[in-house]
């Protein structure tokens, strides 16, 4: 049942789809076709359709479906509530039916846009051409190769044996599935984590389709980005949380005591995060100063296809890692996809360049601009590092056969000396004005900031403070937070007119003002802080193996750490067997902690669930290796400040969030900026 | 304070902050004093799925971070505990991949980008070879 209400919904997504494309064609090449009326049964068939294939699998999925294989094989009737719910994503088939909805559910508001600008609307038709081939791949490729309606056909004891690739063959259902895998049903943000990601990465969809659009017009100028630049921002702020939560379920939930492993999955993510990142700044470069044009188009086309690599990496299973699903037809699909986005987009670039790309020149280096071209240089060589050690590994492997390791230490040791320049880049570029830059206002605004942080840093230094990345990443984050700072007291101090009791209000006023500016402020200033917490946590941090018996006790990092007792807990899905911990510093009580192993019945794996207590010194993190009657074995971590790092990270979506959602004041005209004595030649507005 | 001697103060003691600084980051160390810890992130854990063997709770993990230990404590070099467990697993179980053969080019492509990028930005400003290209704005 559920799964032939499902399968129709993908019938007819797909039937939309192709509409789609046709009507979006027509309208692209003719402007009396180019009418939100013919494309809108389209683009709402499309919606509905992939909303009724979702529905149908989580119908299936909470009411035990078992004669439906996906269904059968990843969720059991002791699954608790919220992770049946999830596990319409946690596999393979199912996660691509989220894919297609968030997809659909894009291109019905870019469809929306398309209305609002009524007729005539050449541009956004032929957009939602291409979002229509994008969701008609995707669709084929679910109801060919990657079906989850396929009904099971031969069951076994528990889960599915065997299916049948008719949807409405006779079947026979289990009497029990098989749960999902326990890795993902062991913590919540399991539910939150893809979710986020997909919107980010699907966001990434829309500024492409537009520049496709704009490409096959052979449209020059601004219109396209200004009609996207809000889809990017929105996929950033998701792609951002995604990661950022991405990381904090890997903290809490494997157990190893780290956030990044720089596996080639997380290096998947963080590819179009760099490329969307690059394309925010020089984005604002061509809108201000009409510069860089062709750059965006390869940014945004880079983007995208980067997302599609990055849905082969995941879903070909071309790598192992705790991210990537089952082996299946599909990666050779997504494969043949990429190289026809890639050689389709570029090809069409090729032809149309001269049209589009006009740029004039730099005056000087010194400048908004040059710090903006800075920038993107060091987001792009990022960008490339990651790809070339994500993809290089795997080209050797295919060709010579024999294995090379690229991991960690080769990413961070070019990475994070290019995080440290692209900070203090921040620090210049956020303040200097566009065209070029004198000496003497970069020093007004830059002298006291670097002042305060030197000042800062030497007290560190003399109070005996002699890690040498720690010290180098104080003094560059500080750096950009101080001049981020200076520059809103002193446009606040302007826009009060003086009255030290309005600053506050002048300053709220002031980034109101200017949301796109002083939301991408905030972000550098959570930059700053999630580099400082990766700095502090990483080279301050200790671990050790601990062996307890009974009501032993042991010294780590000052506390003391004894052994209660161990405890077996029954639960519907899982035996969880844990140890009780307390942890002492002085002999006072600080917290008892509770690292525990999880036995999950179905598949018979363990899982390790580590313990972890947070305060704002640090984190102790305890994780469970083993335990018996006599004694527990325990990994023990001590992570100082590694909070900043979520606390960074949240300021960085929050910044995004206030660009996004921050309405300008209409009624009262601001005179913020206008009146800053030294911000002069309209530094702000970016 | 007359200006002139006010500036002066300010300068030099933003250049006495600066000194400290800099005499700081020249004297302190470098991270990873823990040599054991900073070698087991560089050895891939051979029956993990790509984790270094620091990371790794398998008993062949674990063997192998001993044996890093024993041979930090007997004195080894970086390069001699690494290649210890090269010619063991080969080239694969270095995360860190060698500055020679198949992996030089990972490491030069980087640099190449470097060059190119900066030249590709250098050739966009314009004069930039100029007259010592001095710019001024009006007063601010």
């Amino acid at each position: 049942m559920s799964s032939a209400l499902g399968y129709l919904g993908l019938l007819a997504a797909l039937v939309s789809a192709a509409m789609l494309i046709v009507r979006g064609m027509t309208g692209l090449r003719r402007t009396e076709r180019a009418t939100p009326a013919r494309t809108r049964l389209a683009a709402l068939g499309l919606l509905v359709g992939t909303a009724t294939a979702m529905f149908g699998l989580e119908f299936g999925l909470l009411t035990n479906d078992f004669s439906v294989e996906y269904i059968a094989n990843n969720s059991a009737t002791t699954t608790p509530f919220l992770f049946k719910v999830a596990s319409a994503w946690a596999a393979l088939e199912g996660s691509i039916i989220l894919w297609v909805l968030v997809l659909a559910a894009f291109t019905y508001l870019v469809w929306l846009g398309h209305q609002r600008r009524g007729d005539g609307d050449r541009l956004g038709a032929g957009a939602l051409m291409v979002m229509g081939m994008i969701s008609l791949f995707f669709l084929a490729l679910i109801v060919t190769v990657s079906n989850p309606f396929r009904l099971c056909i031969t069951a076994a004891m528990v889960g599915c044996a065997e299916s049948g690739s008719l949807p409405f063959a006779a079947f026979a259902a289990p009497l029990e599935g098989f749960g999902p895998n326990p890795l993902l049903q062991n913590h919540i943000l399991m539910a939150v984590h893809p979710p986020l990601l997909y919107v980010g990465y699907i966001g990434l969809t829309v500024p492409f389709s537009f520049a496709m659009s704009a490409l096959l017009l052979g449209q020059s100028g601004v219109e396209w980005l200004q009609r996207t630049r809000r889809w990017t921002l929105v996929a950033w702020i998701f792609l951002t949380a995604g990661i950022l939560l991405g990381g904090l379920w890997s903290y809490e939930v494997l157990g190893w005591g780290g956030y990044w492993a720089w596996d080639p999955v997380e290096n998947a993510s963080l590819m179009p995060w760099l490329a969307a990142t690059a394309f925010l700044h020089s984005a604002v470069v061509q809108l201000r100063r009409g510069m860089l044009q062709a750059w965006n188009f390869m940014l945004v086309i880079g983007a995208f296809a980067l997302t599609i690599l990055g849905t082969f990496l995941t879903r070909s299973g071309v790598i192992v890692s705790v991210h990537s699903f089952t082996q299946s037809a599909i990666g050779p699909m997504l494969l043949w996809f990429l190289m026809l986005i890639m050689v389709g987009s570029l090809t069409l670039f090729a032809f149309r360049i001269h049209l589009v790309a006009s740029s004039p020149r730099l005056d000087s280096l010194a400048s908004r601009e040059g710090a903006f071209l800075l920038n993107n240089l060091l987001l792009t060589l990022f960008l490339f590092v990651v790809l070339a050690g994500t993809v290089y590994p795997m080209l050797i492997e295919l060709f010579t056969g024999s294995q090379v390791g690229v991991g960690g230490p080769f990413f961070e040791r070019i990475g994070l000396p290019l995080l440290l320049i692209l900070i203090a880049t921040i620090g210049f570029g956020s303040v200097a004005p566009y065209r070029s830059a004198s000496r003497a206002v970069m020093w007004q605004r830059l002298r006291n900031p670097l002042r305060a942080v030197l000042a800062v840093v030497a007290m560190a230094v003399l109070l005996g403070a002699r890690n040498r990345w720690i010290l180098l990443t104080a003094l560059v984050t500080g750096f950009a937070v101080a001049v981020i700072v200076r520059h809103l007291w002193a446009s606040a101090r302007a826009a009060a007119d003086g009255q030290a009791r309005q600053i506050p209000a002048a300053a709220l006023r002031v980034m109101r003002n200017d949301t796109h500016y002083w939301g991408g402020q905030i972000a550098h200033v959570g930059v700053a802080v999630l580099a400082l917490g990766i700095a502090l946590s990483g080279n301050l941090g200790v671990e050790d193996e601990l062996r307890f018996e009974p009501d032993q006790t042991s010294e780590f990092a000052g506390m003391e750490l004894t052994y209660i007792e161990s405890f077996v807990r029954q639960e519907s899905n899982r035996e969880v067997l844990g140890a009780r911990i307390e942890i002492r510093r002085d002999g006072a009580l600080i917290s008892t902690l509770e690292p525990r192993l999880n036995r999950y019945f179905q598949t018979g794996q363990t899982v390790g669930t580590p313990s972890v207590n947070i305060r704002l010194g640090g984190d102790l993190y305890l994780s469970l290796v083993a335990i018996s009657e006599s004694s527990a074995s325990l990994s023990v971590f001590w992570f100082p400040y590694i909070w900043l790092i979520w606390v960074g990270g949240g300021i960085c979506v929050a910044g995004g969030a206030w660009a996004w959602l921050v309405k300008k004041p209409t009624r009262r005209r601001l005179v913020a900026e206008a009146h800053d004595g030294d911000a002069v030649s309209g530094g702000n507005r970016a | 304070m007359p200006e002139p001697i006010r500036r002066i103060v300010a300068g030099l003691a933003t250049l006495g902050l600066a000194i400290v600084v800099v005499v700081g980051l020249i004297a302190g160390e470098p991270s990873g004093s823990d040599r054991v810890g900073s070698l087991g992130n560089r050895i891939r854990c051979p029956v993990c799925q790509g984790e270094p063997i620091s990371e790794s709770s398998s008993e062949t993990a674990r063997a192998m971070m001993e044996i890093v230990a024993e041979r930090v404590e007997s004195g080894q070099s970086d390069g001699q505990i690494v290649d210890y467990f090269r010619d063991r697993y080969g080239d694969w179980v270095v995360l860190d991949p060698p500055f020679r053969g198949a992996t030089l080019i990972l490491w030069l492509l980087p640099v190449f980008a470097l060059v190119g990028g900066i030249v590709v930005i250098l050739g966009r400003v314009r004069g930039v070879h100029v007259e010592g290209n001095e710019l001024e704005d009006p007063a601010p």
